[in-house]
């Protein structure tokens, strides 16, 4: 009986062990959407590399000029999670990502899975990366083919169990990654409104910083843009929706002028972690900065998602 | 638009009279430090209101805003003694103490720039629009660099 017991035990233990390896599998791109790829455009790419970030953490911080487009990685992120180091995506053929094919890039940027089938962290924010269009994917690979190669892989990351188990977040992409949109706009919504839309949820990646997560690391999506304790680094990072603490107060020529020159409407400054985001911004069209205005001006209100003042 | 430089005119003047305060500790030197950080912002909105053309340009006006900010980025470096990134309701970043002599080097940039924007500046105050463009840009950038590693949101 006992014999039978352990056995039993044993038995589902290795099941439990194979139902876990199933669940946590990549899930790639399917052969049909890779084969749907358009051909990339590099100048349209390089748009794209403005609005998603891109040189905030994998170009040595505070580059100027043409040294935002060398790509070596290095800057670290300290979170409650440990520390993740942002990888070399220049074009080196081993260090960095030269060796890549485009369906390598999309699997990474679209489902946050490298070519040798591994989970990316989503300080890799391939959760937001996920909702943008497979022109874009493939102008962007096109625009980092034009950069250079440097040589030096950077270190890996530092953390701690369970979280140095990258399988595990097979479980977690499960349920927080998806490429539907987060705000559901209504059909007559301005073009402007859902270019807006897609810049921030997409490329731009706002929701990353300036939403709340909860204990697991995922965005709570009803207090979406509301503001957050800050991931990494001190302080907050503020409410950007029009509810109390947010930006009510400013106009969609206030929003767009402060991403063009990093100044307030009560011209205090920009200042932390968005100097960066600001001056990848300002790289973008008025276009794009006046679409994310009005995006801002549409997303529903929500009360400061941080605590009140220490 | 007088009214308006003449507040300009009682900030710079009320920067440069704290500046005379020296070493003050704990809360005072949080409250005198924001007090001027304060003159420099609203400097900063009467040169970027007629920057974006909301104000008529107004080389009185201009000299103020330049005035204002130089009593400031001469007074307040001396307004962060040790410990006070602590005290409640300030913004200052423990990175201007673990990284101090990058602090001083941002605050002696800044005392610099507004050196030569003052100069270029003259008696009378820049005489158009353009000029004080050319003038106050590289001051303005500033802002940015320093706030970028040495102010917290809080």
């Amino acid at each position: 009986m006992i014999k039978k017991l352990a056995l039993l035990v044993v038995f589902l233990a290795i099941l439990g062990g194979l139902f876990f390896w199933w669940l946590t599998s990549p899930a790639y791109l399917a052969p049909s959407e890779i084969a749907s790829l358009p051909d990339g455009d590099a100048v349209a790419g390089e748009r794209i590399f403005h609005a998603g970030g891109c040189a905030a953490c994998h170009a040595v911080p505070k580059s100027e000029g043409d040294k935002r487009f060398e790509l070596p990685g290095g800057v670290e992120l300290a979170t409650p999670f440990g520390t993740f180091v942002a990888p070399n995506i220049s074009q080196h053929q081993t260090d960095g990502i030269g060796g890549w094919t485009l369906a390598d890039f999309a699997n990474a940027m679209l489902k946050g899975i490298s070519p040798g089938g591994d989970h990316y962290y989503p300080a890799f924010p391939y959760t937001s990366y996920a909702r943008m269009s497979g022109q874009d994917i493939a102008d962007l690979y096109a625009f980092l083919k034009t950069t250079p190669s440097i040589a030096g892989a950077a270190p890996g990351h530092k953390l701690g169990f369970p979280f140095n188990i990258r399988r595990g977040l097979g479980l977690w992409k499960l349920v927080n990654l998806s490429g539907e949109p987060v705000i559901a706009l209504q059909g007559d919504t301005s073009e402007q409104v859902q270019i807006g839309r897609y810049l921030v949820e997409g490329p731009g990646h706002c929701g990353e910083c300036h939403s709340p997560r909860d204990f697991g690391g995922a965005i709570l999506t009803d207090q979406w843009l509301a503001g957050a304790v800050a991931a990494e680094g001190e302080g907050i990072v503020p409410n950007i929706t029009a509810g109390e603490g947010g930006i009510g107060g400013w106009s969609e020529t206030d929003i767009a002028y402060y991403l063009e020159t990093g100044f307030t409407p009560e011209f205090d400054s920009v200042g932390g972690a968005m100097v960066e985001v600001q001056r990848n911004m300002a790289a973008l069209s008025a276009e794009d900065r006046a679409a994310i205005a009005s995006y801002l001006k549409a997303v529903p209100e929500r009360p400061n998602g941080y605590p009140a003042k220490r | 638009m007088k009214k308006f430089a003449l507040a300009l005119s009682v900030i710079a003047l009320s920067s440069t009279a704290v500046s005379a305060g020296g070493h003050l500790t704990g809360n005072d030197a949080v409250d005198t430090r924001k007090a001027l950080m304060q003159a420099v912002g609203a400097a900063a909105g009467a040169a970027g209101g007629m920057m974006k053309g909301e104000i008529d340009y107004n080389p009185a006006v201009a000299n103020a805003a330049i005035a204002a900010m130089r009593g400031a980025a001469y007074s307040f470096g001396a307004f962060f003694p040790e410990g006070t990134d602590s005290v409640k309701g300030t913004t200052a970043s423990a990175k201007i103490w673990e990284d101090a002599d990058g602090f001083a080097a941002a605050a002696a940039k800044f005392k610099a720039d507004i050196d030569a924007a003052s100069a270029a500046a003259g008696k009378d105050g820049p005489a158009d629009l353009d000029a004080f463009k050319a003038a106050i840009g590289p001051v303005f950038a500033n802002c940015k660099s320093c706030h970028e590693g040495y102010r917290v949101k809080n």
